[in-house]
């Protein structure tokens, strides 16, 4: 009878052994892609181990395409072409791609899986593109949902980025928030301080990286990004420049003009900053700084809703009738717009329209 | 009631800290397909579409975004002004595309009532009526849209 | 138990439809049967693990379970084998057919503990099917849970747009469905009878 009990587990107990068995060769087998090569710009291969995605596998590599919702393909920042080796378009990526694009070999780089040899192209740019860690130094209370965090890179690291370009922060997990997400800041600090940057940080409601950044972070914080990205950076001309900037749009203005301080520069330049109220500007003491400092600069403060108890003396309604005064020749002039979607439509159709500015001088970081 | 694979994955992007800070469904212990419901019959109690909810909230934001997002009066006693700022948020209920981060607020001068909403906001109204759960940051009440904006 | 495997096939879908008269495979059945994208892909999936776990578990039983003596245990060797296999269609489906793997591979883990799937792997051996009626049967048997849920799924996006009582929602006018549309089966039981 014992014995017939003993044999009787010992044959289920080989039958589950067995699949046991089968399950992991299959695994071994199956989901084994060996090392593959990844062939970037027809320039230069990488060895990567196979299995991953192509966002995560370049990353490996210290290779970040941008991306703002950390894989999970659905902002579509991390487009990339892929000629061979990616497989069929996902039922995933659909949503995300155009018919040009899909015809023009694009993909989401967090869904392709690189399984074989692949062929990718992806923008010069970045390669400039790198993970940091830092520290935070410092943290200044700008107006009462503005901040100021200056994040000190961890020795040995310095980054090398142009005026007007942005990075991304990764968030950790806090309070209700079970996983960290990655948002896009514009560096308010200049280019030539390369150990670290500034980001001006607007609290918006509900948003789950600035309420981080206005109520978890305190000075001596870890906190990685990447970057430098973005096309918008200021212009090496002789031009004429007009800065147009609204809430927390003047951090790539500011670093813009501390860059500028640093070069030296008789560029004739005004900075029109539209805020709601005298409670929503900042920066007024750096801008006075900047007027004295430079041949030919003058900072602009527009409110669009002063009430009664700012006794705002200055100029007040939308910012385009006043740009007359810093127009002196259409033909000759650059413009710099940060801000909403709507202010900088606004901007770009009056400047355009009602001054003659060249569409192609016209560069601008929308938020929207 | 089992969830199916999708309305889970939904129900997980409707968490605190998935897409916004404290998510979609507020304190409300109901799942979505039940928040739903039960505002799709106060809806056809009211006698209106979540169409014409959309569509009235959407002329709202356009007539802001007329106004280059700058504070707005529209039909005389509505008050309109849209704040935006950078980024997108995705639909939880996984459609494709993303909505900017524009917050429109409308605040009906003669009740002195306001409304805040994004246009995520419009589009799960439109598409998945959805009003989001109670006490939830931007819930919209039907009831109180009905009355105070039409 | 002499019935011709184009018979049971058949009979499998219609006389005998697992789900509508055995009321087996139920929990998917009614979780799954919102959308009919998705009910079509659970159907599809488990009618192919139904083919083949039955067959599997036809030389399980016949092969290893009676020579050893061990047929009391069916049952759990049954749901390991199905459970390894869906596994291993997992892996393999990832690997080859990646856009497969994104509109089925969501579905396959719900498949290990679909009733339905044991079920058919019991009845095969209680009716004492050979090898080519247990793969009829199987195939007959998928088919047919596919072919409801798909009823189900099209009722219920008609119903999506009328008033249901609250109480009945979801789940309870669904089953009330399911027994309606079980009666309008018992329809075809005149055409051919097994069991």
């Amino acid at each position: 009878m014992l014995s017939r009990i003993f044999q009787d587990i010992g044959l289920m107990s080989a039958i589950g052994v067995i699949l046991a068995l089968i399950m992991v060769l299959a695994q071994r087998w199956l989901s084994n892609y060996g090392e593959v090569t990844i062939n970037i710009n027809k320039k230069r291969d990488l060895v990567v181990t196979g299995g991953n995605t192509l966002l995560a596998s370049l990353a490996d590599k210290q290779i970040f395409i941008p991306s703002a919702c950390g894989g999970r393909g659905t902002c579509g920042a991390c487009k990339c072409q892929v000629f061979e080796g990616g497989g069929p378009i996902l039922p995933t990526e659909k949503p995300q791609l155009t018919k040009e694009e899909m015809a023009d070999n694009v993909r989401l780089s967090c869904q392709v899986k690189v399984k074989t040899d692949i062929n990718i192209n992806i923008p010069e740019e970045i390669f400039n593109i790198r993970k940091f860690n830092s520290v935070i130094e410092e943290i200044i209370d700008y107006t009462y949902d503005i901040k100021g965090v200056t994040f000190k890179l961890t020795e040995g690291q310095s980054i090398d980025f142009k005026a007007g370009q942005y990075v991304q922060l990764e968030t950790k997990p806090y309070a209700k928030v079970k996983q960290k997400a990655i948002r896009a800041y514009s560096i308010s600090s200049k280019p030539e301080l390369n150990n670290r940057i500034q980001l001006i940080v607007r609290l918006v409601p509900e948003g789950i990286c600035t309420t981080w950044v206005h109520t978890q972070l305190k000075v001596g914080d870890k906190v990685d990004f990447t970057g430098p990205y973005g096309d918008f950076y200021l212009r090496d001309t002789e031009a004429d420049i007009l800065f147009v900037a609204g809430g927390s749009g003047s951090a790539p203005i500011k670093s813009m003009l501390e860059h500028l301080r640093e070069v030296g520069t008789s560029r004739k330049m005004t900075y029109f900053f539209g805020a709601r109220s005298a409670k929503d500007l900042y920066l007024g003491d750096e801008m006075r700084t900047f007027e004295e400092y430079f041949d030919d600069f003058t900072y602009v403060p527009v409110l669009s809703h002063a009430t009664e108890e700012d006794h705002w003396e200055g100029k007040t309604g939308f910012l385009m009738p006043y740009f007359k005064e810093a127009i002196r020749d259409p033909k000759n002039t650059e413009a710099y717009l940060c801000g909403s979607p709507g202010m900088i439509a606004a901007v770009t159709k009056s400047l355009i329209n009602d001054y003659g500015i060249d569409e192609g001088k016209i560069y601008y970081d929308s938020f929207g | 009631m089992k969830q199916t694979p999708k309305d889970k994955k939904i129900m997980a992007r409707m968490q605190p800290g998935v897409i916004t800070y404290s998510g979609f469904l507020g304190n409300d212990t109901r799942d979505f397909n039940q928040v739903i419901s039960d505002d799709e019959m106060v809806l056809e109690e009211l006698g209106k579409s979540a169409e014409d909810i959309a569509a009235r909230l959407e002329y709202f934001q356009q007539k802001s975004f007329d106004a280059f997002e700058a504070s707005t009066v529209v039909d005389d006693i509505y008050d309109v002004n849209t704040e935006v700022v950078r980024g997108y948020l995705p639909c939880p209920f996984m459609h494709q595309g993303v909505y900017r981060k524009s917050y429109t607020t409308v605040t009906n001068t003669k009740s002195g009532k306001s409304f805040t909403y994004s246009a995520l906001n419009i589009h799960l109204i439109r598409v998945h009526h959805f009003f989001e759960g109670k006490k939830s940051h931007f819930r919209l009440e039907p009831r109180e849209l009905v009355a105070e904006l039409f | 138990m002499e019935i011709s495997a184009f018979v049971l096939f058949w009979a499998a879908i219609f006389t005998g439809n697992i789900l509508l008269t055995y009321f087996l495979g139920m929990c998917s059945y009614l979780s799954i049967s919102k959308e009919i994208e998705s009910a079509f892909g659970l159907g599809i999936a488990v009618a192919f693990v139904l083919i083949v776990t039955s067959a599997l578990n036809w030389l399980v039983y016949y092969y290893i379970l009676i020579p050893f003596g061990i047929v009391y245990l069916q049952y759990i060797v049954f749901i390991i084998v199905i459970a390894a296999f869906v596994q291993f269609l997992e892996l393999v489906i990832e690997r080859y057919t990646p856009s497969l793997y994104y509109s089925l591979g969501i579905f396959l883990p719900l498949i290990t503990v679909n009733c339905a799937i044991l079920g058919v792997g019991l009845f095969m051996i209680i009716r004492k099917y050979s090898f080519i009626q247990t793969l009829a049967f199987s195939a007959g048997s998928g088919i047919g849970w596919l072919l409801a849920i798909l009823m189900l799924a099209a009722i219920r996006r008609k119903l999506k747009e009328k008033m249901v009582p609250a109480g009945l929602r979801g789940a309870a006018i669904s089953l009330i469905i399911t027994g309606i549309m079980a009666l309008g089966f018992i329809g075809f039981s005149g055409i051919v009878q097994i069991q």
